[in-house]
This record gives structure tokens, sequence and C-alpha cells, in this order.
């Protein structure tokens, strides 16, 4: 049997491929993150792993039970977690239904979280004096996420027929 | 010249790059449209979401986070705080010997400064002079006064003096109201300013020593406190009680309000001036 022969990868493909490699493991990062902090807000704070000390308290505990820790009573960890399975739905989108919306679905998701997630630091850094490692954490993912995101919307689909997801 | 296919083939050449150019210009097109509904989407959750977080929670306490003292401060009111408090008996709010002849009822608001210079610069002697030795009992109810300011909305003030109230009563469902309210005034912030938030509440907890968290958290929903926080404020409304600290001292020869002044405006008694009420009702 002769052996079947790969079609040539244009450089442009790959660059993307590597692009959609690099959102979803900050995504699958961001998830992650948001899930353990919906967990230990219903869980209780025992639960909170976090370097940081604030009066004589865990940093993280002093963010998360402030004010600003839910939005008319949804704890914005819960928040956080449902916009990164908005993301996947989104890379979904693009992948089977509609390249051009679900990457602009990808970049509005990122960018929402991206532009609350500044506003949440500000507030940590401004009223309530304390930082919780792991909103930052996904504040950083949510960061990267934007910029990834956008590049991919804007890059869009070069190559005819290409189907980037 | 070129040749009839030669022109039939430039043609289609022609046309197949004026069709990509009219796809690529509709593409084009349509990503910015989507561009535009992307940011504008965004804006405007990112806004909707920072209006809900700064000024929703529904009556939720908000405001400034007033820091609260850590490192050697912290170990320096611990300090006092246990030293004054060491060895006398607690059970809810009441601080002292059940069988005491004496009660002292101490109205008072977490809030309030001059509970605070009451409590940090009198109530200590009080405290060494007739509650360590089994003769007075101090039972603390609460009134809302400075927490009850004009700075903010009746639900506002009610919903930020339950909260903080409650939690120093539910540190007294495991014997510890006393270091809770004592921590609490030694670190008080500006009135009015809705400061006790959680952070600040929890933070407080926390420093208490011994004091189970998770049970403190429990127990600040448990409806016998939210009622005896009812009565407490009901009673200091049908006695007409005019501000914080009311100090009322009970025994078998009756019962009285014990003022004094304070920079010439409603204030509380100095030592001796509670230690004549003790007699006078013993």
């Amino acid at each position: 049997m002769a052996p079947t022969e790969r079609p040539p990868v244009a450089r442009g493909d790959v660059a993307r491929d590597r692009l959609m490699v690099a959102i979803l493991v900050v995504t699958t990062l961001g998830f992650l993150d948001a899930a353990y902090l919906t967990y230990v807000h219903y869980a209780g704070f025992g639960a909170l792993a976090c370097f940081g000390a604030h009066s004589g308290h865990s940093s993280c505990e002093t963010v998360q039970s402030s004010q600003w820790a839910e939005i008319v009573g949804i704890p914005v960890a819960l928040l956080g977690l449902l916009g990164y399975i908005g993301l996947f739905v989104s890379y979904w989108v693009a992948a089977r239904l509609d390249g051009e919306l679900g990457r602009g679905m990808s970049f509005c998701i990122a960018l929402i979280g991206f532009g609350f997630s500044l506003y949440l630091t500000y507030r940590e850094l401004f009223s309530i004096h304390a930082i919780c490692e792991w909103c930052v954490g996904s504040a950083v993912c949510l960061t990267i996420l934007t910029v990834l995101t956008g590049a991919r919307f804007l890059r869009g689909e070069t190559t005819a027929g290409a189907a980037p997801v | 010249m070129a040749s009839r296919k030669e022109q039939k083939e430039q043609a289609r050449a022609a046309r197949i790059a004026q069709e990509q150019a009219a796809a690529s210009s509709a593409q084009r097109t349509r990503r910015l449209q989507i561009l535009g509904g992307v940011i504008a989407i965004a804006v405007i959750v990112i806004v909707v979401a920072i209006v809900l977080s700064s000024s929703g929670n529904g009556n939720r306490p908000k405001g400034t986070t007033t820091t609260l003292a850590k490192g050697s401060t912290l170990h320096q009111i611990l300090g006092a705080v246990n030293t004054e408090l060491a060895g006398i008996p607690q059970s809810g709010t009441t601080l002292g010997n059940p069988k005491a002849p004496v009660t002292m009822q101490y109205y008072g608001d977490l809030e309030c400064p001059i509970c605070q210079a009451f409590t940090l610069d009198v109530f200590p002697t009080f405290v060494q002079q007739e509650v360590k030795t089994g003769h007075v009992k101090v039972v603390y109810r609460s009134m809302c006064t400075a927490t009850c300011g004009p700075e903010h909305s009746n639900a506002v003030n009610q919903a930020q003096f339950n909260s903080q109230q409650l939690a120093a009563y539910s540190a007294g469902q495991q014997g510890k109201f006393w270091q809770y309210a004592e921590l609490f005034y030694h670190q008080q912030g500006k009135e009015g300013t809705l400061y006790p938030n959680q952070a600040y509440l929890t933070g407080l907890a926390k420093q208490v020593p011994g004091l189970n968290l998770a049970k403190w958290r429990a127990d600040r929903t448990l409806p016998a406190l939210k009622k005896q926080l009812a009565t407490d404020n009901s009673f200091a409304l049908k006695a007409a009680l005019t501000g914080t600290p009311t100090l009322i001292m009970s025994g078998k020869k009756g019962t009285e309000i014990v003022n004094g002044t304070y920079l010439n405006t409603y204030a509380f008694p100095g030592p001796s001036q509670l230690a004549k009420a003790v007699t006078q009702v013993s």
C-alpha cells in the first residue's frame, strides 16, 4: 500500500493553529481559576489557599467577602465561570456554525471580562486594600485572552476555504 | 496579439479576481460591523456591571474600608482586651457573675464614638472594681444612634446596624461578645461611612482568640439574635432613651439611669459617678 502524502500546510494555518492552542490553554486556566473561586464561595473560606495576609487574615478572604465580590447577589466568581463557559461556546460556534460571528463572540466576552476585571483590580487596590492572587490570575488570563481573541478576530480567514476554529 | 483562447482566460481571471475582491470587501464590511457590535456590547455590559457592583447589592452595607490593626498594634489591643476580660464569665451579651446583685444595662452602638470613649477610658476600671469582684454584671443592649445618622437612608442605616450588632451578638454565642465589641471599639472608624462591611466584620471575628469562625458565620442569621436586637431597639425607643451610651443601673433598691457630661454634650459618667450609682441601687 502506497504511503499517503500529507497535503502541504500553509504557514498562516500553522500560526492560526498555534494561536488557537494558546487561546484554549489560557481559557482552560482561567476556567479552573474561576471554578475554584466559585467552589470556595459556596464551600466556605477554609478551602481558600492564599498567600497574602491582610489584617491578620487572608487577603483573598478580604476580597472575597467584600461588597464587590457579588453583583445583585450573584458571586462575581460565578459570573467569571459563566464567562469562560461562554468562551468555549464561542469557539464551538466559530468552528461549526459561523467563523466570523464565533470569533466576534470570543473577542466580546474576553473584552467584557477584561474591562470588569480591570475595575475589580482597581477596587482591590484602592477600596479593599487587599489583593487576591486568584482574582489577579483570572484578570491576567482575561487580559491575554483579549489580546489573543482580538488578534484572531481581526486576522479572520485569509485562505479561501480555510475554517479556523 | 493574444489568441482568442488567451483572451478568454484573461477575462475569466479578471472576473474571478473581481469576485474575490467583492467577497473580500463584503467580509471586511461584515467584520467591521461585528467589531462595532462587539465594542458596543462590551462597553454597555461593563458599564452596567460596574454600576450594579458599586451601587447595588440591595440593602447590603457598602462604603469605605477601614483598615484593621495588625502586627504590634493588634498585639497591644489584644493584650489590653484580654487583660480586662480575663477570668470574667460571659453569656450572650452579659459580662460578669449571672447572680451579681447589681445589673448595669449598657445601651450602645458599635459605631458610636462616645461609646468608644466610655468603653476604652472608663469601662476597664469599672470592670476591675465592680464586675470582676462579682458585684455587678453588665448586659449590653443595642440602640441605633451613630449608625443611624443622616448620611444614608433609613433602610441602609438599619441594614448596617443589624449587620454589625449581630456580628457581635453572634460572637456572644461562643461567650466572646465582649472581646468582639471591645475589638470593634478599639478599631472603630468614622461614623456614618458604612465602613463595617463584611470584610471588616469578618476581620474582627478573626482577631477574637479562639472564636470558631464557621459557627460565628452561621450564628449571624439566628432568629433569636435578630429578635434580641429588635427587642433592645424597641425598648430603647419606648423608654425614649436619648443617646448612647445609656447606662441603666438596677439593684434591690431600685433602678436609675446614670447620667454624665462629656464635652458639654450628651456623654457618660466617670468612674466615681458609676461607683456612686452602684452604691445607691445596691
